[in-house]
């Protein structure tokens, strides 16, 4: 059963290794300019205010080879449960549904169950230890710019490292077996797996990611001379603070006033606004006299693990859950 | 001996369609079985049924003495179209049948391959039918089973490979003494190798026994018009035809017909089983008219 399986799964297996080969082929070979362009720069010394030492390392960084790396560790890490859900999974029942192949395998001394099992667990197994590598690998090479940046836990890159993409790439494996299953023909399989990975990948961040957060709030007095947008229109008002929290995941920023909504004017057109000849200053002292507060919602940056293994968690409960399904719907529905 | 095949009321549908309904019989072990019937008779639904890839709405069915499961060593199974996977080589496919049961004959499977000309390095999907179909059937072979399921394995060949299968299947049987159950819609390809006859019509068994039997026990009777319930006990009509002044009948009678105002013909098995057939259909015209 497993050298069948190795088989028919070796084309994927050996292009999925291919690429993951690819980005660890460039990880290795900018490592070492990147940890030197890290000390030489100052950043991997720096200890306190370290944001222009950063800014001129991922300056610097930005015209190496390391960010082509950068950008393509992330890349894949998003598209490869797309990949591996779309060519392995889903063709992987649904072919021998398809074709009827799956009457000759079955007449073989395995029961469906076993044989499904394999597939599963070796398919999954594979997949995780591709995932695994490519993210461990980048988790590790890409730590000095992460901490530049200070957007590990953004919402785009937290997907990129460390166990969630692990959990993506097993997921969608699994989601292609059984969508394969129920749909029964390959290219419909396959568009379906596509879809609903990408949903998932979309809805994540948006939805699901911010509840296991437990996001914390912070309220401080606003202090203008962090102004960071100011919209004016008749008597509405649009005022934008730049984020006291650093290298955490703001999902919300704003500015209220003293019953906690968001300020929304009105102005005082003489101090502020288009008609005032005083400046941006005046404008600035006279929003300090209004009573108002900057309301932060964030995770900050220490939740990272806590957060990873979460969500990891939820992923791998859903794969564990489709993979029961499977091996039920096969004994018990499937003919 | 335990029978090959037993089923008592089995049953199956898909969805609301009825495929199988009510059949009960019992084939003997070591036969050569040919099930025939019209295309969408449910010949195919009673040998998945029988090696466990469909499962009965109802009723039961017995395979060797046990209920059928997928995946048992002593069944095989040559599904409809001969299914093989087209991106691996003939080599690759018997290494697929040696990883996957513990009884495989690796001897008998090269034999085989070397017999009737398949090159080992020819993948699956470049093979004629007929190559395919002798690929499908040596990996079923090889398997050792006591019973091999066959689903209409001639269908789509040509009248040579058709006789070249049929010669490498009687070759395999003689040698192994194993059980067949072979499904066809022409009892011209049954006629040489069965030795058993199961004639499936609209989801029934119409007819089921040994071959020699069932010539010997079918006649045709033309004689002048009568009713054919004057027949007598013991006699069954299979099929009968009336003009205004003679009647044709096709009856199922183990005691000779000793009437002399009947002209008592032999029949051949295609007659029989063309009767058989036949009947069904005018059955189904019958309960058309009745309903109108």
């Amino acid at each position: 059963m497993i050298w069948l399986t190795w088989r028919q799964s070796r084309t994927q297996a050996l292009s999925g290794a291919a690429i993951v080969l690819l980005i660890l082929a460039g990880v290795a070979l900018t490592w070492p300019g990147l940890t030197e362009l890290a000390r030489t720069s100052g950043f991997t010394a720096c200890q306190a205010d370290c944001q222009d030492v950063a800014d001129s390392f991922l300056a610097q960084a930005g015209d190496t080879a390391a960010a082509a790396v950068y950008w393509a560790g992330i890349a894949a890490m998003y598209l490869l449960p797309a990949l591996v859900g779309l060519f392995w999974g889903a063709p992987m029942v649904a072919r021998e549904l398809e074709t009827g192949t799956y009457r000759m395998v079955w007449s073989q001394t395995v029961s469906r169950r076993r044989w499904l099992l394999v597939k599963l667990a070796a398919g999954a197994g594979a997949v995780a230890l591709l995932a695994g590598l490519t993210s461990l690998a980048m988790t590790l090479w890409a730590e000095p710019i992460d901490q530049a940046y200070g957007n590990r836990i953004g919402p785009i890159v937290f997907a990129a490292r460390g166990l969630v993409p692990v959990g993506y790439a097993v997921f969608a494996f699994v989601l292609g077996v059984t969508l394969g299953m129920l749909l029964r023909r390959t290219v419909v399989a396959m568009a379906v797996t596509l879809l609903v990975v990408a949903l998932a990948q979309v809805a994540s961040p948006l939805l699901v990611r911010p509840a296991l957060a437990q996001p914390e709030t912070s309220t401080t007095a606003a202090d203008f001379d962090r102004l960071q947008g100011l919209g004016i229109g008749g008597n509405d008002a649009h005022v934008e603070l730049e984020p006291s929290v650093t290298g955490a995941w703001i999902l919300s920023n704003r500015v209220i006033d003293t019953t906690g909504d968001t300020f929304k004017g009105p102005v005082d057109p003489a101090e502020c606004g288009p008609e005032s000849k005083q400046g941006m200053g005046a404008c600035k002292e006279w929003l300090a006299t209004q009573n108002l507060r900057q309301e932060q919602v964030y995770v900050p940056q220490e939740r990272f693990w806590a957060l990873q293994w979460r969500e990891f968690g939820i992923l791998l409960a859903l794969t564990a859950g489709l993979s029961w399904f499977c091996l039920w719907w096969i004994r018990r529905r499937l003919a | 001996m335990t029978s090959a095949l037993e089923t008592a009321g089995l049953t199956h549908r898909y969805g609301r369609r009825t495929a199988l309904s009510d059949c009960t019989f019992d084939v003997p072990a070591g036969r050569v079985v040919g099930l025939v019937g019209p295309n969408g008779a449910g010949k195919s639904t009673l040998l998945q049924l029988a090696c466990g890839l469909l499962a009965p709405t109802a009723g039961e069915i017995r395979v060797l003495g046990a209920r059928p499961a997928s995946g048992s060593p002593r069944v095989g199974f040559v599904a409809q179209d001969t299914p093989v996977y087209a991106g691996l080589t003939v080599a690759e496919h018997l290494r697929m049948g040696a990883h996957l049961n513990p009884s495989w004959d690796s001897g008998l499977a090269e034999r085989r391959v070397s017999q009737v000309g398949l090159d080992r390095a020819q993948k699956a999907g470049k093979l004629s039918g007929g190559q395919r179909a002798q690929l499908a059937l040596t990996v079923a072979a090889a398997k050792r089973p006591d019973l091999l399921l066959l689903d209409e394995p001639v269908a789509a060949l040509d009248p040579l490979a058709r006789r070249a299968f049929l010669q490498g299947l009687m070759e395999f049987t003689a040698e192994q003494g194993v059980s067949v159950i072979m499904s066809s819609h022409l009892v011209a390809d049954l006629e040489r190798v069965c030795d058993y006859l199961i004639v499936l019509c609209e989801s029934r068994v119409r007819v089921a026994g040994d071959v020699e039997e069932l010539i010997a026990t079918h006649h045709r009777l033309v004689g002048p018009r009568r009713d054919p319930a004057d027949l007598g006990g013991g006699r069954a009509v299979v099929e009968e035809s009336h003009t205004d002044v003679q009647s044709t009948l096709i009856v199922r009678s183990s005691a000779p017909i000793d009437d002399p105002s009947w002209q008592v013909d032999r029949l051949d098995l295609e007659d029989i089983v063309l009767a058989y057939m036949s009947e069904a259909a005018a059955g189904r015209l019958r309960v058309l008219e009745g309903q109108r």
